[in-house]
C-alpha cells in the first residue's frame, strides 16, 4: 500500500495549499482514500480494498486541513463548497478513477452486490 | 346399573397415571407438590368413584353369568360405560396437560419479568450515580431513548411473529408470485424498519447496541457488533432452498465469501477501535476534569462505535437484498421463513434455558 502525498496535506498548514495538486492525486491514481489519521473506519476500507488485490494512495487528513480539504474536494466533484453545501464531505472518501465513489457504506455496499470489482478493473486499479 | 368386572379395572386405572409418568420435568418442576394439583385430584375422584363401582357391582356380577341374553346386553353396557370412562379421563389428561402449560408460560414470563426489573434497576442505578458530571447527564437521555427503542421491538417482534405466521400459510397455499412478491417485501421492509430502529437507538446508546441488551440470552451468545452474522444467515438458510440452479449456487458461494470478507474488516476495525482507546486511556490524566485534549479525543473515539453499528446494520440489509435478487421469489420466501424461523425457536430456546427450574444439590 502506497502511503503519499502525507506532505502536501501537512502543506495545508502554510495556509496555502493548490487545490490542483488534489485533482492531480485523484486523476492520477486509480484508487484514492482521504482519511483521517487512525481512523478505523478507513482501516476498514482499506482491508476490503486489499482483499481484492488493491494498493489504493492513502492521503491522511489532520485536524488543521481537514474543513480545507473536505471544501476542496466538494468543489472538485462539482458540488457547493461551505457549510451550507447539501452534502457534506465525509471521511474516509474514497475515490475509483479519478470519480468520488463513496464512504465505507458505498464501498461495503458495491462489495456486496458485485459492483465493486468491474468499477476496479475498469479504473485499472485491478492488474487481473 | 352396570360397571366394569373387577379384571378391566386394573388397566384404565393404570392408563390414567400413565401420563404422570411420562412427565418427569413437571414432577420436578413442582417439586412433588403435583398431587395438590387440580388435575390429579379430579383423576383420584375419578378412581375412586370407579372402585367404588368396582366393589358395588362384582357380586352382581356373579349372579348374571349364567343368563347369555343378560350378559350380553350386560357386556354391551360395559364396553359403553369402559368406552365412556377412557374419554372421561382423556379429556382429564388434556385439561391437566393445558392447566400446566398455562403455569409453564407464566413461570417463564415470571423469569423473563424478573430479569427485565434487574436491568431496570441497573439502569436506573447508572443514572443515580453519576448525576453530577456530563456522562450523567448523558445517561438520563440514553434512558428514554433506549426504553422507547425496547418498546418498539416488542411490537417489532410481535409483528414479525404475524409476518412469519403469514408467510407459513401462504407457503402451502396457491399463491401467485406476483402477490409472494409483495409479502417477501413486506418481510424485508420490516427487517429495514428494525435497522432504522437500531440507528436511533445507537445514537441513544451505542455500548447498549453493540452489546445486543435487548435480546435473549442465546441470541447474545451469537451476537456479531449488535446483531446476526450475514455469512451465518446464508449457511442456516441454504439448505432449506435447494434446488438450487448452478449459477445460483454460484452466486449464493461468492455472497457469502463477500460477507466473510466484510465481517473480517469490521471485527478488525472494531479490534483497532478498541486498540487505539486502550492507549488513548493510559494517557488519561485521571482527575483533571471533563476538559482536557486527551478526554476529547478518547470520548471522540468512542463516538465511531455508532459508525460501526450502522456499517454492520447495512451489511445485514445489503446481505437481505442480495440474497432476494439472486433467488427467485418462491426461493426467497422460503428463505424468509427458515430464517425467521431460526430466529423464534432461539429466542424460545433462550426462554426455556432462562425459566427452566435451578438444579437441586445432591
Amino acid at each position: 500500500m502506497r502511503k503519499a502525498l502525507e506532505l502536501l496535506a501537512a502543506a495545508g498548514e502554510d495556509g496555502d495549499q493548490d487545490g490542483g495538486i488534489m485533482r492531480k492525486v485523484v486523476a492520477e491514481n486509480a484508487v484514492v482514500i482521504f482519511a483521517r489519521n487512525g481512523c478505523c473506519m478507513c482501516h476498514v476500507v482499506k482491508l476490503l480494498l486489499h482483499g481484492h488485490g488493491v494498493s489504493p494512495t492513502v492521503v491522511d487528513v489532520d485536524e488543521l486541513n481537514e474543513v480545507k480539504l473536505a471544501g476542496e474536494l466538494t468543489e472538485m466533484i462539482g458540488g457547493e463548497e461551505g457549510p451550507g453545501s447539501a452534502a457534506a464531505m465525509q471521511f474516509p472518501a474514497v475515490f475509483v478513477g479519478g470519480e468520488l465513489f463513496g464512504g465505507l457504506e458505498e464501498i461495503m455496499g458495491a462489495h456486496i452486490s458485485g459492483e465493486l470489482v468491474p468499477k476496479l478493473r475498469e479504473a485499472r486499479a485491478l492488474w487481473l | 346399573m352396570t360397571s366394569p368386572t373387577t379384571q378391566f379395572a386394573p388397566p384404565s386405572r393404570m392408563s390414567m397415571y400413565e401420563p404422570l409418568h411420562q412427565m418427569p420435568l413437571w414432577d420436578n418442576a413442582f417439586d412433588g407438590n403435583i398431587s395438590s394439583g387440580t388435575g390429579v385430584c379430579v383423576m383420584t375422584e375419578m378412581d375412586t368413584k370407579v372402585d367404588d363401582k368396582i366393589e358395588y357391582t362384582s357380586d352382581k356380577s356373579l349372579e348374571h353369568t349364567e343368563d347369555t341374553r343378560a350378559s350380553k346386553s350386560v357386556s354391551e353396557k360395559i364396553q359403553r360405560r369402559l368406552e365412556q370412562n377412557r374419554e372421561a379421563a382423556r379429556k382429564s389428561r388434556l385439561r391437566k396437560k393445558a392447566y400446566v402449560q398455562q403455569l409453564e408460560t407464566s413461570r417463564l414470563k415470571l423469569a423473563q419479568l424478573e430479569l427485565e426489573l434487574e436491568r431496570a434497576r441497573q439502569q436506573g442505578l447508572l443514572i443515580s450515580g453519576a448525576s453530577s458530571s456530563t456522562i450523567g447527564l448523558c445517561g438520563g437521555t440514553v434512558n428514554s431513548g433506549i426504553a422507547a427503542f425496547e418498546m418498539e421491538y416488542s411490537h417489532w417482534i410481535e409483528e414479525q411473529e404475524r409476518n412469519i405466521s403469514n408467510l407459513r400459510t401462504v407457503l402451502q397455499s396457491p399463491i401467485g408470485d406476483a402477490e409472494l412478491q409483495r409479502v417477501v417485501e413486506n418481510i424485508l421492509n420490516h427487517y429495514c424498519n428494525l435497522f432504522r430502529m437500531k440507528r436511533d437507538a445507537a445514537r441513544a446508546d451505542a455500548f447498549y447496541l453493540v452489546s445486543g441488551m435487548w435480546k435473549t440470552s442465546l441470541e447474545r451468545f451469537f451476537l456479531w457488533i449488535g446483531g446476526f452474522k450475514p455469512s451465518e444467515l446464508i449457511g442456516v438458510v441454504m439448505p432449506q432452498l435447494e434446488p438450487l440452479t448452478d449459477e445460483q449456487n454460484v452466486n449464493i458461494f461468492n455472497l457469502r465469501h463477500s460477507c466473510m470478507q466484510a465481517e473480517d474488516a469490521l471485527t478488525q476495525g472494531m479490534e483497532k477501535l478498541q486498540q487505539t482507546l486502550a492507549q488513548s486511556i493510559t494517557f488519561l490524566v485521571v482527575g483533571a476534569g471533563n476538559c482536557n485534549a486527551q478526554t476529547a479525543a478518547a470520548l471522540e473515539k468512542l463516538e465511531s462505535l455508532e459508525g460501526f453499528i450502522h456499517q454492520a446494520d447495512h451489511l445485514r440489509e445489503q446481505t437481505l437484498q442480495q440474497m432476494s435478487r439472486i433467488l427467485t421469489t418462491r426461493q426467497a420466501a422460503k428463505g424468509l421463513l427458515a430464517f425467521g424461523e431460526y430466529f423464534a425457536r432461539l429466542r424460545a430456546l433462550s426462554s426455556l434455558w432462562t425459566g427452566r427450574c435451578p438444579r437441586e444439590p445432591g
